[in-house]
This record gives C-alpha cells, structure tokens and sequence, in this order.
C-alpha cells in the first residue's frame, strides 16, 4: 500500500481517472485509511466534475422522464382529496384529519426505517472494512510468504553450487590453479578450477577489495595471446566471491588468466589494469 | 403530502449546519421548482416523488448531455441518466451536504458512471468513442440548438467553466478533454496523441493548477 501522503496533482490524477489500475488502486487503499488524501480527492472531484459544465447542453429526450419515474417506483401519490371534497366537504375533512395522522406517523416510521438503515449501512461499513484490513494481512502474508520461498531458493541453490564445487576440487578431470595478486593493496585468497567433467569453470577467492560504484571485477583467459572475457563477478560485503560459468563453446584450453577491473557490465576487450594473476595453468591444456 | 405545499409544518427534514439531516427549519414556502438542491434532497430522502421530479427537470439536461458525451450513443446515454436517477432515488442519503453541493456530486457521479460503462463496453469491444473535435470541449450536435439548462445561477456556472477553459493553452484543454470525457489514462492519452507520457503528465497537472485557480469560488 502506498504510505506516501499523496499530493495534490495525484489526487487530481486520481480523482481524473488517468492513472494506471495498480496505481489508482494503491492511491485508493491510501486513501480509505488517510483523512487528509480522503479530502483532498474529494476536492479534485468537485473541481473536476464542473468540467461536465463546459459544453452545451442538450434535452433528453421528454418520454425519458416517464421511463426514469417509472423505473424508480417513484410515482406522485393520487390527488383524490380535492375531488372527495366536491362531494363531501364533511367527509373530505376527517380524511384529511386521518390523512395527516397517517402522514405523520408515516414520518415518524420513516425516521425509524432511515435511522435503521443508516445502522445497517454502519454494520456493512465495519464488515468491508474487516474484509478490506483481512485482505491486506492476506497479502502481507502472501508477500512474506513468497520472500521466504525466494530465501529457501537462492539456499538450496548455494547448497547445490558448494556441492557441485566440492566435486569439482574433488574431480581427478579437474585441475586447480593458484590466484596470485599482481597489483599493490590486493591480497587475495583463490583459486581457479577447471571442470572438465562438469565443463564449469570456478573462480573462487576472499579478502578482494570492495570497488567504487561504476566498476567490476572481469576475469579473462589468454588463449593464442588474445584475451577473451568469461564474464564479471562482484565480491560481497565480506570481500567473498564465487563465480562460475559452463565453458564457452569453443574454449578447450588457456595459456593463462587474469582478473582486471572494468567499468560496470563489462569490457568487450579488456582494458584495465590486472590485478590478480591465475599461476600453474599447465594442467589446463 | 401535507408538507409538500407547507414546508414549514413540523416533520419538514432540512440540512443542519454539520450537513446532517434534521427536523426543524424548512425551505421557503411556495413551488417546490424554486426549492434549493439541499431542500429537494431531504424531500428525497422522506420519498417525495414531487420532490424527485423536480430534481429530474433540473438537472436530467445536463446529466445527459455528459452521458452523451462520454458513451456517443444517445439510447445508451438514456440508459445511464434512468440508472443514475434511480439510483439517487434509491439511495438519497448517498449525498453527503458536507462534502460539497449537490451538482458537483451530481455530475461527478454522472461522469464516473458513464466513464465506467465506456470502459466496461470496452473490455468487450473495441472502443468507438467520439472522436474529440479539433476544439476542445467542442458543442455536441443538437437538432435543438437550445440550451435547456434553466437555473441562472447554473448558467452562469456554465459561462465560468467555459471561460476558464477557454484560457488554457490548446493542448492542456486537449489532454483533459480525452481524460475527462474519453476516460483514457495517461499511458492512452500518449498513445493517442503520439507524444511521451511525461509531457501529458505534466500537461495534465498544470491544466488542473490553472482550473483550480479559476474555479475555486465554484466548489
């Protein structure tokens, strides 16, 4: 739900009708439990219903008045009295006596039956306004829900990926390679490994260096004196990384790798400093 | 009713200060066609057929004309004129005197339903609403020619609006007219006019600034 207050031009937005349905529905939820927006969507509306002012107007046609009375069920009541009273001006007094009786007592019934209704609509109020705040604990619970079955997603997912790592270092078809740093302030712990059961290759390291925004780490192999990228990978909080990308079509061997850092998404060639050297790669070939 | 022709009998509902029905002070004696909105409308809700009529006569003209307007189909526009009087027939007490008067309420409901029913034929159909004139807020074609709408204090309301309109540059009155009467979003009216959703956003906000401006006396 939005818990913004909104500001004038979106209840004027709202109010208009031209706002997306998510957006409109979530200006609507605001505003069922917010005074202040409640108000100020009222106050666009009567600013913008006037538009129905500016053209001219035209008559509908005279039989649509018929039809609409008779639709409501609200027909004048019979002017019988005056004609009574032709007759009978005795008579037509004591109805009218009765009548005004009735009338009255039809007033006092009516007072009864609007008050009733009126409790009845305050008793319907309260049950739309459970089901509306049941609604938004369903969603709530629903959004929980769908967070919790993420987490467990991206769990079983790292749990899989250590297995299948530890196969890999476990491997006899698989070679693993030393991460050397080759520029001052970087001191990481790694490794490289190959899969060629798999067909996977790891990069694995800690204590890398937080980048600035705008800038990644990109790891490249060096095949035939020609760098070619295998894609770029960012450290987390603690300076852990673990990056890991089937082999490329194509790529069977490396004469070495190197990690440099590019800008953000990546450099089609690379242009970067090295900062981290893959040793030993002679089990690649 | 006795009190039809003697609003100042006891049982007379009118509105209190706080906008609630009350018994007590009533409308001024006399024709009920020269009776306020207010008054109409507590004669409404103690089921006034009288009452009812005249609001009809008073109102229907305008009621339709907006109809009209939005759906472009007269049989459909007397379709949702029958709905919205019964409904107010039905349910009086739906207006609220505090919130604001009668034909604001009126009319936002009018437009609100028809823009409802456009949107809903739409769902079905593909629209065929009436294209917008190259002026904006042009007059819808009438075999009449006359301008039905009786009450002077409405007519001078009419005069306002037109002429606050009439002030803003062309293509804000464009981007409201599809919003108001066409009942398209942001995201149609862009399309259909072939320009980005910022600029009709942006003329959308400082349309309704300038019409605040003007109206304000009138809300």
């Amino acid at each position: 739900m939005q818990t913004e207050h909104l500001s004038q031009a979106e209840a004027d937005e709202y109010a208009l009708g031209v706002l997306d349905p998510e957006a409109q529905r979530a200006a609507a939820q605001h505003a069922l439990a917010c005074d202040e927006c409640r108000a100020r969507i009222l106050d666009a509306q009567r600013l913008i219903a006037l538009l129905a002012l500016a053209p001219p107007v035209q008559a509908p046609p005279p039989a649509l008045k018929r039809r609409v009375l008779r639709a409501a069920g609200a027909r004048r009541e019979r002017r019988w009295l005056p004609r009574l009273a032709r007759f009978s001006p005795a008579a037509a007094g004591l109805v009218a006596v009765a009548a005004a009786v009735v009338s009255i007592a039809g007033m006092v019934s009516l007072r009864g039956q609007v008050e009733s209704l009126r409790d009845e609509n305050a008793l319907l109020q309260s049950k739309v306004d459970d089901a509306l705040s049941q609604r938004f604990e369903i969603v709530a619970l629903t959004n929980r829900l769908s967070q919790a079955e993420a987490s467990a997603w991206e769990a079983q997912y790292e749990s899989q990926l250590d297995r299948d790592m530890l196969m890999a270092v476990l491997s006899p078809d698989s070679q693993t390679a030393e991460v050397i740093a080759v520029a001052d302030g970087f001191t990481p712990v790694g490794r490289l490994i190959w899969d060629g059961q798999q067909q996977r290759l790891w990069f694995v390291a800690s204590r890398l260096p937080k980048l600035s925004d705008g800038e990644t780490y990109q790891l490249w192999v060096n095949v035939d004196g020609r760098y070619r990228s295998l894609g770029t990978f960012q450290p987390d909080e603690s300076g852990f990384a673990r990056f890991v990308r089937y082999m490329p079509e194509g790529l069977s061997r490396y004469e070495s790798a190197v990690v440099t850092i590019e800008r953000a998404g990546g450099s089609p060639e690379r242009t970067g400093p090295g900062v981290f050297f893959v040793a030993d790669l002679s089990g690649f070939r | 009713m006795a009190w039809e022709r003697d609003p100042s009998a006891p049982g007379v509902r009118t509105y209190g200060s706080a906008g609630e029905l009350t018994w007590g002070a009533c409308p001024a004696a006399g024709d009920l066609a020269e009776w306020s909105d207010d008054s109409l409308m507590a004669a409404v809700v103690a089921r006034d057929p009288a009452a009812f009529g005249v609001l009809y006569d008073r109102y229907a003209p305008l009621v339709y004309s907006t109809c009209l307007r939005v759906v472009g189909e007269p049989a459909a526009a007397e379709d949702l004129v029958q709905d919205i009087f019964v409904r107010l027939w039905q349910r009086p007490e739906a207006f609220i005197p505090a919130r604001g008067r009668f034909v604001t309420w009126l009319l936002s409901i009018t437009r609100n339903r028809a823009v409802d029913e456009v949107r809903s034929r739409n769902r079905r159909r593909k629209r065929e609403l009436p294209e917008p004139e190259d002026a904006p807020f042009a007059p819808i074609a009438t075999a009449r020619g006359d301008d039905p709408v009786s009450l002077a204090e409405l007519r001078e309301e009419q005069q306002a609006v037109r002429q606050a309109l009439a002030q803003l540059p062309p293509e804000q009155r464009r981007v409201l007219e599809l919003a108001f009467f066409g009942g398209y979003t942001h995201q149609e009216i862009a399309a259909r006019l072939h320009e980005p959703l910022g600029t009709v956003k942006t003329r959308i906000r400082l349309g309704m600034q300038k019409l605040r401006a003007a109206l304000e006396r009138l809300r």
